[in-house]
């Protein structure tokens, strides 16, 4: 990916990635990168996401905290209500088995729970890390806003040649984060956390085929 | 088009040429955008796309209401947080502020400000109206996962050399739009899309949006 990258191969290459080649991320690209996405649409103007990019001695020192923290309790907030969302835990379920099918393992619900922890603290071994967090105040259509926010930036990171992984797994060390980032917790929520870095090429994990729900499904046309 | 530039090319657009957009674009636009992420692939949005009579209809029926003003509305979600202070007031009035300035209407003169306001319930004569709704049991972060959706499709426009403007607007005639559209019961309506070939030429579509500076979005450690 250059700066030749259309919108359409941005699209289309970005995936979630669980493996991140051992290369740092200069610091100009993300200035760039984040500079540009100011240019994110919100209602009302309202621009209402914030962040903190962590690399290095920082990163790794928030890393070892969680390490040494179980999750929070109760969540930051709740990712879904697996009670009311049968078909889009089936979608996650299948997320899932396709990634470890891609991985190659096979292992029992204990090790694959630990597995999945330590990865995601982690954050994949990216060598970079986007903390996201905005005013509490905020309603449901300015986390829609923040959303706009968080897919320019992983747009134009593709341009750059670089990938990311949204985790919303972050958000179980809500509290720990925004106390290392001496982020109020009174005032701010924990949102998620990019991991970005380039993409390992050889790791089966970043190459397992993703289920899309066909258009039909999703959208309806009239009076065309 | 590059990424860069679609993101710094797009803006809302409040003036479109009377020219229609093809089917075959939006569906290509559309199954590009089912590529776009959400947490747990919850794939959360659910879409209406307009044009013609139909969106004519929808149109006309808002538009009967439109005089009752706010005796008219029924909206099922707060577009504004209730309570917010004055940083995020000053964004918001910023944008309206630097609008009406651009189109020459003086604060005092509500009237006319009213009046374009209620441009926003003709699409701002975009051919096409894209609505979104989901399933009412969706949290926060699925909101998060159909603004993730609603950038890309607005990125992957700007690639066709079409323009959009997103309008939480019609959120407040919900009524309305669900006697003119089927969505079900237990679906709420978020917002909608105009989409076509923006004027490019009409001062509304040219004024200068601010936006915050860099410093004020992010802090770096360990650089």
């Amino acid at each position: 990916m250059t700066n030749s990258t259309t919108v359409t191969e941005a699209v289309l290459s970005r995936r979630s990635v669980r493996a991140f080649a051992d290369k740092p991320v200069p610091l100009e690209i993300l200035r760039q990168v984040m500079d540009t996405a100011r240019w994110a649409p919100s209602g009302c103007n309202f621009q209402p996401w914030e962040g903190a990019i962590l690399t290095g001695e920082p990163l790794r020192a928030l890393q070892d905290k969680m390490r040494a923290t179980p999750p929070q309790d109760p969540k930051e907030y709740s990712w879904s209500d697996p009670e009311v969302l049968p078909e889009c835990l089936a979608r996650l379920h299948q997320v899932g088995a396709d990634m470890y099918a891609a991985m190659n393992i096979e292992r029992g619900d204990k090790a694959a729970r630990a597995d999945f922890m330590s990865s995601n603290i982690a954050s994949f071994n990216a060598p970079a890390v986007l903390m996201v967090y905005f005013p509490r105040v905020m309603g449901a259509p300015q986390w829609s806003d923040v959303g706009m926010w968080l897919q320019t930036i992983m747009l134009l990171l593709r341009e750059q040649g670089l990938d990311t992984c949204p985790q919303e797994f972050l958000s179980l060390y809500a509290k720990l984060i925004k106390d290392h980032l001496g982020v109020s917790d009174e005032s701010h929520i924990f949102f998620c956390g990019i991991a970005i870095g380039y993409r390992d090429e050889e790791d089966p994990v970043n190459a397992f085929d993703r289920k899309r729900e066909p258009l039909d499904s999703k959208i309806k046309f009239l009076g065309f | 088009m590059n990424v860069s530039e679609a993101v710094a090319s797009r803006r809302s657009i409040r003036a479109f040429l009377d020219k229609p957009v093809d089917r075959e674009v939006l569906a290509r636009v559309l199954a590009k955008a089912q590529r776009s992420p959400s947490g747990g692939n919850t794939q959360p949005w659910n879409v209406i796309v307009l044009t013609g009579d139909p969106l004519a209809a929808l149109l006309a029926r808002v538009a009967e209401v439109i005089p009752q003003g706010l005796a008219a509305y029924s909206p099922e979600y707060n577009v504004y947080p209730p309570e917010l202070d004055g940083a995020y007031q000053q964004r918001r009035f910023g944008v309206g502020d630097a609008m009406y300035a651009a189109l020459n209407i003086p604060r005092e003169d509500k009237a006319s400000r009213l009046k374009w306001f209620a441009r926003n319930f003709q699409a701002f004569g975009a051919p096409v109206l894209l609505l979104l709704h989901t399933k009412r049991y969706m949290g926060p972060p699925q909101w998060a996962d159909m603004g993730m959706w609603l950038q890309t499709v607005s990125l992957l426009l700007r690639e066709e050399g079409l323009d959009s403007c997103m309008q939480e607007a019609w959120a407040v005639y919900t009524k309305q739009i669900r006697e003119s559209v089927e969505i079900p019961d237990d679906h709420i309506f978020f917002c909608g899309m105009a989409i076509g070939w923006g004027d490019r030429e009409a001062a509304i579509n040219r004024f200068e949006v601010p936006r915050a500076g860099i410093e004020e979005v992010v802090t770096w450690q360990g650089f």
